[in-house]
């Protein structure tokens, strides 16, 4: 992909599970880098689905879906982990291993590429501070809160400063002061060039940042 | 100054898990079987050769008591014949006392001298060049018409039968334990591998290449089987090293046979010193190798 193309280009997409219905239908969008989105829609409109197949989770059943220029139809498997690293996934159930500390669930993408923790540890410090969990780093996730361990899996998702950040409800068990400030960090990598496409029932976050927002009916998606 | 908790990252699969535990104590267990069926086969192959080896080595004539003939000058003829016969080593005359107590298990303590009790002469030969006892059987019922030639050589067959029977069937027991470890470890190390799944899928997600999900699952895989497989073999020896001082000072060929577990000539020792060892080294390689194919076909079927 040329640094100015598409992030994003969905064709026509849809998807469904196994034989069931279509939970997206003809869906269209195009981001391109920079771009800030937010996803909205009632429960079960398709918008983690969408997300899921952002992240390469699941594959259309029809239509074509770009990823920073490559048609993810057509990938081959050893093309899958260099796509995925350009990626920064907030899950909705955050997904924090159990038996890692704090610390190393959010260093876990970089060691994952190779690094080593002398290479890392600092950084991954700084961003456990500015998410407020500098003091749990050596705690396991089944001691935090809903709220904190949702920090943890920010900083998991920002810390190898993605291209594209995708988050399912990255602020829905926090605070509205801790809310603010994460958005702020995701805002700030949205400045320096990352594209962001956030799904969210929080219409003061979205006010928050000024961003736009995509509406998910029936698997179907609109501009707000 | 950076916590010392941090600088080194714990293993990405956790190495506590319940299934992880499983698969430890099922590949411990059946190390140990496997140790102890290695280590019955070199008993009974030990045991049956001690025991043919003292029967070979001697045979046993026997002199018939009859109411006309001298039975001393019989003796006294059979063993000039049997001493000056190649490849007898030593001739002894046993005395009277001595086939009385060879009766004594069926007969009680009662005086013998009534009864025509045969004489007996025991005979060492030299096992490396025997003598033609054919030639020898002849001769002596030339000469000594009451005597007969007991080679022990029917009871030698039956015996290296037995053993040859009792060493199938601990191949056969070992053969079984290997088919069911390898079948306990396979299903052990699918079931630790299902509880991983979470683990690999987020992992494959983050964009870890399938070469580091592998080689992390790889060192779960290697620890579990060295420590069980070892685990096994210790308390393997421990149990042989148990039968020895069980044995005691005994000196049948069974305890024989057990003491050379332990302390065994050094060709025995190495052959099953290296049997022992393959234990091990074989569970870990098949948790292992269970594992990879487990993994690849859940990497496979990832999206």
């Amino acid at each position: 992909m040329s640094e100015g193309g598409n992030v994003i280009e969905l064709q026509s997409v849809a998807l469904r599970y196994g034989t069931g219905p279509e939970i997206l239908r003809d869906v269209n969008l195009t981001l391109r880098r920079g771009d800030l989105r937010f996803l909205t829609g009632a429960s079960g409109a398709g918008k983690s689905s969408l997300l899921r197949l952002l992240f390469l989770a699941l594959k259309p059943s029809r239509g074509n879906a770009l990823l920073f220029g490559r048609n993810v139809n057509n990938l081959a498997v050893s093309e899958l982990p260099l796509l995925r690293r350009r990626l920064g996934v907030v899950f909705q159930d955050f997904r924090l291993l159990d038996h890692l500390s704090i610390f190393e669930n959010v260093a876990l993408p970089l060691r994952a590429m190779g690094q080593k923790p002398a290479a890392y540890s600092h950084d991954v410090l700084d961003l456990l501070d500015w998410v407020g969990l500098k003091g749990r780093a050596t705690d396991r996730p089944d001691t935090l809160s809903g709220g904190e361990k949702q920090r943890a899996a920010i900083a998991r998702a920002v810390v190898t400063k993605p291209d594209l950040i995708l988050a399912d409800e990255p602020t829905g068990n926090v605070d509205p002061a801790m809310g603010k400030r994460l958005l702020r960090l995701i805002l700030e990598l949205n400045r320096q060039g990352t594209t962001v496409l956030l799904a969210t029932h929080d219409e003061q976050l979205i006010q928050q940042a000024h961003g736009k927002a995509l509406h998910l009916e029936s698997g179907s998606l609109k501009a707000a | 100054m950076l916590d010392p908790a941090l600088e080194k990252p714990s293993p990405v699969f956790p190495h506590g898990a319940a299934p992880l535990r499983s698969l430890t104590i099922t590949m411990a267990v059946m190390c140990y079987l496997a140790c102890l069926a290695i280590g019955a086969l070199v008993l009974i192959n030990q045991a049956a050769s001690a025991w043919t080896q003292g029967i070979s080595r001697e045979v046993t004539v026997q002199i018939r008591q009859r109411s006309s003939a001298d039975m001393e000058q019989e003796l006294a003829q059979a063993l000039t014949i049997l001493k000056a016969a190649p490849g007898v080593v030593a001739a002894e005359a046993l005395d009277k006392s001595a086939g009385a107590k060879l009766l004594e298990p069926w007969l009680g303590k009662v005086p013998l001298d009534e009864l025509p009790v045969p004489r007996l002469i025991r005979v060492t030969i030299d096992e490396t060049s025997p003598p033609d006892y054919k030639a020898l059987e002849k001769q002596l019922a030339k000469q000594v018409p009451d005597a007969s030639l007991d080679t022990h050589r029917r009871w030698q067959a039956e015996l290296s039968r037995m053993a040859h029977a009792l060493s199938l069937l601990a191949v056969f027991v070992l053969g079984l334990i290997s088919l069911a470890s390898i079948m306990l470890v396979i299903f052990a190390a699918r079931a630790v591998l299902e509880s991983n799944r979470s683990i690999v899928e987020v992992l494959a997600l983050m964009g870890a290449q399938n070469k580091f999900i592998s080689r992390q699952n790889d060192r779960q895989f290697l620890a579990t089987g060295l420590i069980a497989g070892f685990a096994g073999l210790i308390a393997g020896l421990i149990t042989f090293a148990g039968l020895f001082y069980l044995g005691g000072s005994s000196t049948d060929a069974m305890a024989e046979a057990g003491r050379s577990l332990v302390f065994a000539p050094a060709a025995v020792e190495l052959r099953v010193g290296a049997a022992l060892v393959l234990v091990p080294i074989a569970a870990t390689l098949i948790a292992l190798w269970t594992s990879r194919i487990t993994l690849s076909r859940m990497l496979r079927n990832m999206p």
